[in-house]
């Protein structure tokens, strides 16, 4: 996909294209990205087997990579091959220092925080490199050795592309050498499997954690001083990339070195020919094969069985809280929201409102099944342009046209559910966030949406014939309740019989199912439980903004309500509202500010992640038990749901 | 000893499972007669474990096939295997740490008494459940540990409410994965007791490594090692067989 925009350099120079000239255009540009899929798709599988982290930051480290070449050669004329070298040598350096003082801190921890972290390291680097050399790409020319073409008559080769793929081949080749044939590659082998088991060898484990992070982060950097002289060296070229290598790393599985690369390649040059047949598939084709595979081979085309796992997820939840602390805190938040429109902004609060339970349909999966979705922006920004495209074009009133999106949301989440429900933990985060970048592109491209524009000036219309949205405090007051009797819905299924099996489900899958129970069912329908929530709020916040855009549906956005629920408190019932309200405050004032908004958003992620896991609502309710002198002391890896 | 009858209510034949290469269960025959006690024993990384996982689906077998009461149930999926009143314990206690004791219990009572799916009925709606959910904890002598969460509880009371739950599904045959590992002596006579009270109708398979209590609750015995089926008979039978002493020696076991 990256090289879409210079795929006229390649054919360009012969207008009359023969489809055959065509054809092997495209395979060209398929090999090229396939070598870069291979590349990082390598670097991911192989610091995920040691440390069982999906590494986040890939993409940001493949972007450090280019622009780390391109400052080189810019502020000291250090050349191309220098900085094949260099780069990637810098880029591993702050990779070891990721790993010591961050990564190190949460190998104890459910895989869940790994992604979570690394994902807010992504945002600060590509956040700030942002801020610092600006959105816009920069130039950077190829190694004048290889520049010139090779004319084979029905393709034309630039010598660099040559380059690139062998370059991508060789130390593809090299890593698979270093983990199969040599005595470190056995050790790192063995510790993937057993990391006490290694030690008592007398291996340094730690340090073959550090050096394994290094490697794959170098091999990333490696990738992006590949690329610099093809692809315009942008803060921003990693991000689209690693959900892309993300999906191919799915569809292989995880298991293999080999199955890495061989799939990187496959998949890129089938996404090349798809340019050739059907271009308007190329964006997705790759998440397609993902989803066809996950149906047919759930553990990916060359990965090991699906592991059955007994452990129980351990994200940090509190404990329960009586029903005496709890009515007093009802009081006053109910209150609070009804009084909130004649102090706040009525139409900022009515967006508070959205967001809070946006949060809370994500909460209801990661703090009530332990599973953590990172596609929720599908539904949300789904059923937005649904609700857009109704109420503009087919003139729906707003009751109709919330529906019409919670319907879509569902659906959309049926779908989701049925491909991954099956796999657990990382992969699940995975595979949702891979089909949501799916939902993406498919607003981008559909013609209803109007592309980057998004749907304007969305009318608010009459709520059930009588009550006029237009009016502020009659549009926050019927949100209020609407967002009200979805939360008391919620709030009923959690504490049904229905209820009471998701949470065992969730406390220990293996025994729920050998006591009958169809696990994947009671998943499924929790996850398109949460999607309708989901797009029950994005619908709402259409009618609130009038805007529906693609911000809706950008995994960015599936990020923000993750982070809302890590902040607010996951598994608390009202810790994600709190969260949502906290987030949105802060990036309401921050508009305004010099630091750039991603930063801010990863570097609470971090901070989140490492020393407050519990979330606010998560700690207040640890205090209050304490103070209250509880005699169950909630641990990090109890699991109860919180009931506040 | 009890009500033999000439039918196997379980059987597995040329059963195999492969980890990684490894063949960790080998072309395994096995028999279960209805209304039996059937040890299964056998050196540490016998495949005993891994056979349990089979026969309930738990893992799929690489090659083979499992019969119960005469029905392939080889390709079934591990929910319905249980719902055919095949249930299992598992040898690392499987429970529910953050429900109560008494809701732990109450969770595999809900889908034989229909109140699994319901999402708009609330909690209170299981509460006849509970006095049943009581009987059964009382059966295991955890009363005094009704309302606690599972999570808390100390290991040998840990099994002890993995059977409890295991009961609560009334299943006619019962895989009792090592049940009285790591409990003390007198917790051992009750947990014979109590097996063989429940096994009264019902076919009990159990992993145990006890040869005492192997030797008073049991009909019959496998023996297994590497994979394979190394002896199979009585107790005495088994006890008499030189291989049999062979293998537990090598393995430190008397
Ligand atoms: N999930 C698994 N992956 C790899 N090997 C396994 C797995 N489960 C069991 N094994 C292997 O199979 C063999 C039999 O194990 P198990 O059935 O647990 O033995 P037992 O219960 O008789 O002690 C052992 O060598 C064990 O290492
Ligand atoms: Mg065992």
């Amino acid at each position: 996909m990256p090289v879409a925009a210079n795929s006229k350099v390649i054919w360009g120079s012969n207008m009359f294209s023969y489809p055959i000239q065509l054809i092997m255009g495209q395979l060209l540009i398929g090999v090229i990205n396939g070598a870069f899929y291979a590349v990082l798709s390598l670097g991911l599988a192989v610091i995920f087997g040691l440390l069982r982290v999906i590494n986040f930051a890939h993409g940001a480290q493949y972007m450090l990579g280019a622009v780390t070449a391109w400052l080189l050669l810019r502020y000291l004329g250090i050349g191309y091959w220098p900085a094949l070298v260099l780069a990637p040598a810098i880029v591993g350096l702050l990779a070891f220092v990721i790993e010591r003082l961050l990564l190190r801190r949460i190998y104890n921890l459910d895989h869940l925080y790994g992604l979570l972290l690394t994902f807010g390291l992504a945002l600060i680097i590509e956040g700030s490199m942002r801020h610092w050399l600006g959105a816009a790409g920069k130039p950077y020319a190829p190694p004048a050795l290889l520049t010139g073409v090779w004319n084979f008559g029905i393709v034309i080769v630039p010598i660099y592309r040559a380059f690139i793929v062998s370059a991508a081949l060789v130390v593809c080749l090299a890593v698979w050498l270093l983990i199969e044939k040599t005595k470190i590659g056995s050790y790192l082998r063995a510790a993937t499997e057993n990391a006490s088991l290694v030690e008592t060898f007398g291996v340094n484990v730690p340090i073959l954690l550090s050096a394994t992070y290094v490697l794959g982060a170098m091999l990333a950097a490696f990738a992006g001083v590949l690329a610099a002289p093809i692809y315009q060296v942008s803060p921003l070229m990693g991000s689209h990339l690693i959900i892309i290598v993300f999906a191919v790393v799915v569809a292989g599985g995880m298991g293999s070195i080999m199955g890495a690369v061989v799939t990187g390649f496959a998949l890129g040059i089938l996404e090349g020919l798809t340019k050739v047949f059907y271009p308007q598939a190329s964006t997705v084709v790759i998440f397609l094969v993902m989803a066809l595979v996950l149906l047919f081979r759930p553990a990916g085309l060359f990965g090991r069985d699906v592991a059955a796992s007994t452990a129980a997820p351990a994200l940090a939840t509190a404990g329960k809280l009586s029903r005496k602390a709890l009515v007093p805190i009802a009081v006053i938040a109910a209150l609070f929201l009804l009084a909130a429109p004649f102090f706040i902004y009525p139409t900022f609060a009515t967006r508070l409102l959205c967001f809070a339970l946006f949060a809370c349909a994500f909460n209801l999966l990661i703090g009530y099944v332990g599973l953590l979705s990172f596609g929720h922006a599908a539904f949300f920004g789904g059923s937005a342009y649904i609700t857009a495209h109704a109420l503009k074009i087919w003139g729906f009133p707003p009751e109709v046209a919330i529906l019409a999106g919670v319907v879509l949301a569902s659906a959309i989440g049926f779908i989701f559910g049925i491909l991954a429900i099956r796999r657990q933990g990382i992969y699940f985060a995975m595979i949702t966030l891979a089909l949501g970048q799916m939902v993406y592109f498919c607003f981008l491209q559909a013609p209803f949406a109007g592309g980057e524009d998004g749907i304007q000036a969305v009318p608010r219309g009459m709520l059930f014939g009588m009550i006029d949205l237009y009016h502020p405090f009659a549009l926050y007051y019927s949100v209020l309740a609407i967002v009200g009797l979805a939360l008391a819905a919620t709030w009923r299924i959690l504490n049904s019989p229905f209820g009471s099996i998701l949470g065992a489900v969730r406390d220990n899958e293996l025994r729920a199912v050998s006591l009958g129970y169809h696990v994947h069912r009671y998943k499924l329908g929790a996850f398109v439980i949460s999607a309708a929530l989901a797009g029950l709020a994005g619908s709402l916040k259409v009618i609130t903004v009038q805007i529906a855009s693609l911000t809706d549906v950008t995994w960015q956005m599936s990020g923000e309500v993750v982070l809302m629920t890590l902040l607010g408190g996951m598994g608390t019932f009202f810790g994600p509202a709190v969260g949502a309200a906290v987030i949105t405050v802060i990036e309401h004032y921050l508009a305004g500010f010099t630091v750039p908004a991603p930063v801010v958003t990863g570097g609470l992620f971090v901070i989140c992640v490492l020393v407050f896991r519990r979330g606010i609502v998560g700690e207040i309710i640890m205090l209050l038990r304490i103070r209250g002198g509880s005699k169950t002391q909630a641990k990090d890896a109890a699991t109860s749901p919180v009931h506040v | 000893m009890s009500s033999q009858s000439e039918a196997p209510v379980l059987r597995a034949t040329k059963l195999v499972r492969e980890f990684y290469g490894f063949r960790a269960v080998n072309n395994l025959d096995i028999e279960i007669m209805e209304g039996h006690i059937h040890a299964l024993i056998g050196p540490n990384g016998a495949g005993k474990t891994t056979v349990f996982n089979l026969l309930t689906k738990t893992i799929p077998p690489t090659s083979g096939n499992i019969f119960l009461r005469g029905r392939d149930i080889t390709r079934m999926p591990a929910a319905d295997v249980a719902r055919q009143g095949l249930v299992r314990s598992f040898q690392i206690s499987a429970i529910f740490p953050s429900l109560t004791v008494l809701e732990n219990v109450v969770v595999a009572l809900q889908r034989p008494a229909g109140l699994a799916t319901q999402l708009w009925r609330s909690r209170r709606a299981l509460n006849p459940l509970y006095g049943r959910a009581e009987e059964l904890i009382d059966s295991v002598g955890l009363s005094a540990w009704a309302t606690r969460q599972a999570g808390e509880l100390p290991y040998g009371r840990k099994r002890a409410l993995e059977i409890a739950t295991t009961l609560a599904l009334s299943p006619d045959v019962l895989l009792l994965d090592e049940p009285m590992a790591g409990m003390g002596r007198e917790d051992i006579d009750d947990m014979v007791e109590l097996i063989r009270k429940v096994a009264k109708g019902k076919t009990v398979v159990m992993v145990e490594h006890n040869l005492g209590v192997v030797s008073r609750l049991c009909d019959r015995v496998t023996v297994l090692a590497r994979g394979e089926t190394l002896a199979e008979g009585t107790y005495a039978d088994v006890s008499a067989d030189p291989r049999v002493r062979e293998a537990y020696m090598g393995n430190g076991h008397a």
